[in-house]
């Protein structure tokens, strides 16, 4: 039996695809992380209230989705009940993530796929005809890191999520200068999805497929009108029916660690079933979102593509819709008083366990801590990356099969993979943390 | 010719990267040839500066250090992890270990070394740029694109918060309080150590009203003096401007609190790196 192993780039972190091959026929697909720092070990010991600003060092890509868990998993164990006003703010603190992580996705890591024959090596390698789309995705990326600076203080590792609250209010200038910001950055965004959306039309017709589309069940921890701030955990099942929620705290009973041959990272089943997370799984769940630009690229979507959908090339629209919708949704909230008010609670430490859920851009993400005297005893983070490892072997399994037969290795198989993996937006420094 | 530069990514967050994405450096005078996380291109190419990020982790982090250096005319260790080992030097390394060691299925990953190393313990060092992560417009200076700019010294001289004669007798509790967005955060109680921190991010933490933990590290008074130096002096600073005890300022400043960066400075003194160096 031969092994194939093919490296990865325009994803977060390290990893690596391996196929292995026998009698000219792919008989498995392994994703590998190849990293490991160790987290969930070396927080032991540390106080509980630095945990918000550790964990964040999880992950740059998607360090405020851990910033916010981690709040909320030590507020869970303290029992504060988080004023309104600062909810709103840490809300637009993870609207700011989503932006800038889905355009980052979206235009940085999967759109040099698209064009010609062979896509191109980066976004900054685009031909003439698309030269304008690389300077506007660079700035709507930026609308989202200055969302995150100015509800968040800082960009990446922000600062100003407490526990029981958050450090600062946004004035009613800065509210202002902010919504004048998004509006401008919802034209570009607007401009870039429907370049996108053309390109990988384009796309489909050239490769006669958008990649393993069984079904699967979806889980996300978003709401009908959401901030990506995480209540509980939803799903739909293969065959499109809703499926009972449960609260963060629950997980174990529902989501199982499987080992992944020759990786740092597991992978996730529910109840022993394949699963999915990301745009794709939020998409499903809330197919009509509250925004109405979002709603009218949904409409398009599901008019193109069907509902629900599941070939997984489709991941990379729904993000697309997605940073339309966070942009929206942002200047919604912005229009809300968040300058005056309470926006900290008093509490009082305590001992015993908790966790916090946010809806995290790769999926849901649950910070879970055991607290003895002030200080963390043990500490597990459930991934989203991890979710979708067995999914993407799947996938990577039924592109392999596409492109390797008897009579040889078809050239695509690697760009092929590329695509395939990118689609799930895959953050291997969260996925081993 | 433009500056060519690579990004090699060792054990790390990718926050190096993002903020780099976030300057403005996409510009003609820079061209950028190697950074897996936006760039597919298989090798490195000989580049003028290397930057590197993230900590020395693993065999594959130490191989790949190596190679790279090897193809640059100068080196740039980027952000804390790549110059103190960062947040991942917090743990002992057995208890990483282990993940490595119970699973036989993870036989033919890339192992991790006996301990988590900075860039310049393997290969050396022209140029640091601190902080957890810098920020974009450190990454501009790095790059030739803001000649105007000039760091400050201390993250107390970017901060512009007011210092008062007020005297608070003992620490700020963490457990709720209102801040007061324009006095010093000392003034308040908290234990800020911005004073002997390396300015020039701007002071985006303190001015939120967050406390310096010291991620750019050692202002340049303090990168060749011992770390036992650095605590009189923060203590200094708080005997000046508070009136709380100083066993209980010795025992903040110690405290696991502080853990996740104070340990650079210790690494820092150890290391006698030129404050020339380091931007």
């Amino acid at each position: 039996m031969a092994t194939l192993t093919i490296p990865l780039s325009r994803i977060e972190g390290h990893a690596r695809v391996v196929i292995a091959i026998s009698n000219g026929q792919a008989v498995s697909a392994h994703f590998q992380a190849t990293e490991l720092r160790g987290f969930d070990r070396f927080v032991q010991g540390a106080p509980a209230e630095q945990v918000p600003s550790i964990a964040s060092r999880i992950c740059g890509v998607c360090s405020t989705a851990h910033h916010l868990a981690a709040t909320k998993a030590i507020e869970n164990i303290y029992g504060v009940a988080v004023p309104t006003k600062a909810v709103r703010i840490r809300e637009l603190m993870m609207l700011g993530q989503v932006i800038q992580n889905q355009a980052t996705s979206l235009f940085m890591f999967t759109m040099p796929d698209l064009p010609g024959q062979t896509g191109v090596p980066s976004l900054f390698h685009l031909d003439e005809v698309h030269s304008k789309i690389a300077p506007r995705a660079l700035a709507v990326r930026r609308v989202g890191t200055a969302l995150i600076t100015l509800a968040g203080g800082q960009c990446i590792h922000p600062v100003r999520a407490v526990i029981g609250g958050v450090l600062g209010g946004i004035t009613h200038a800065a509210a202002e200068e902010m919504r004048a910001q998004l509006a401008q950055a919802l034209t570009r965004a607007q401009f870039l999805l429907d370049a996108y959306w053309a390109l990988f039309e384009g796309l489909e017709d050239r490769i006669g497929t958008l990649g393993d589309d069984s079904p699967t069940y979806y889980m996300a921890a978003i709401e009908h009108g959401h901030a990506f701030y995480g209540e509980q955990l939803r799903l739909m099942a293969p065959d499109g029916t809703a499926v009972e929620p449960f609260a963060a705290c629950d997980y174990a009973q529902y989501l199982t660690d499987v080992p992944i041959e020759g990786s740092y990272s597991d992978g996730t089943l529910y109840r022993g079933e394949l699963l999915r997370a990301n745009s794709l799984a939020r998409i499903n769940l809330d197919p009509h979102p509250s925004t109405p630009l979002a709603l009218a690229y949904t409409d398009r979507f599901w008019a193109e593509w069907g509902y629900p959908a599941h070939a997984i090339l489709l991941f990379d629209l729904a993000r697309g819709i997605e940073l339309v919708y966070a942009l929206e949704r942002a200047r919604e909230l912005l229009d809300e008083d968040l300058e005056t008010g309470e926006l900290r609670a008093a509490y009082t430490p305590g001992d015993g366990g908790g966790c916090g859920l946010v809806e995290a851009p790769r999926g849901p993400l649950i910070h879970h801590y055991r607290v003895e005297r002030g200080l963390i005893q043990e500490a597990r983070f459930v991934i989203p990356t991890q979710h979708n490892i067995l999914a993407i072997e799947r996938a990577l399994l039924v592109a392999a099969r596409r492109y390797i037969s008897p009579k040889g290795i078809d050239l695509e198989l690697e760009r092929a993979v590329g695509r395939v993996v990118r689609a799930f937006d895959p953050c291997i420094a969260c996925a081993t943390h | 010719m433009p500056l060519s530069y690579a990004v090699l990514q060792l054990s790390g967050c990718s926050g190096c990267e993002v903020s780099l994405l976030n300057a403005d450096v996409w510009t003609k005078e820079q061209t950028l040839a190697y950074m897996p996380l936006v760039l597919s291109i298989e090798d490195l190419p000989p580049v003028d500066l290397l930057l590197v990020s993230g900590a020395v982790n693993s065999e594959d982090d130490y191989d790949r250090l190596q190679q790279a250096v090897h193809r640059a005319c100068r080196v740039v260790a980027v952000g804390t992890c790549a110059i103190s080992g960062g947040v991942a030097n917090l743990g002992t390394r057995e208890s990483a270990q282990e993940v490595f060691l119970v699973d036989p299925a993870r036989r033919h990953l890339p192992r991790l070394l006996p301990k988590l190393r900075p860039v310049d313990a393997i290969v050396p060092v022209d140029l640091y740029l601190p902080g957890c992560p810098p920020t974009p417009r450190l990454f501009e200076a790095l790059l030739g694109q803001a000649p105007s700019f000039l760091p400050a010294k201390t993250v107390c001289q970017d901060c512009g918060r007011v210092k008062t004669r007020t005297r608070p007798d003992r620490l700020a509790s963490t457990a709720g309080g209102a801040i007061d967005p324009e006095v010093c955060l000392i003034n308040q109680g908290y234990l800020c150590i911005g004073s002997s921190t390396r300015g020039g991010c701007g002071a985006p933490c303190t001015r939120a009203g967050n406390a310096c933990v010291g991620c750019r590290g050692p202002s340049n008074g303090f990168i060749a003096r011992s770390a036992n130096e650095w605590f009189t002096a923060i203590k200094r600073v708080f005997q000046n401007m508070t009136a709380i005890p100083d066993p209980e300022i010795d025992a903040a400043l110690r405290s696991p609190a502080l853990s996740l960066f104070v340990f650079q400075f210790a690494d820092y003194t150890g290391m006698s790196r030129d404050p020339g160096k380091v931007l």
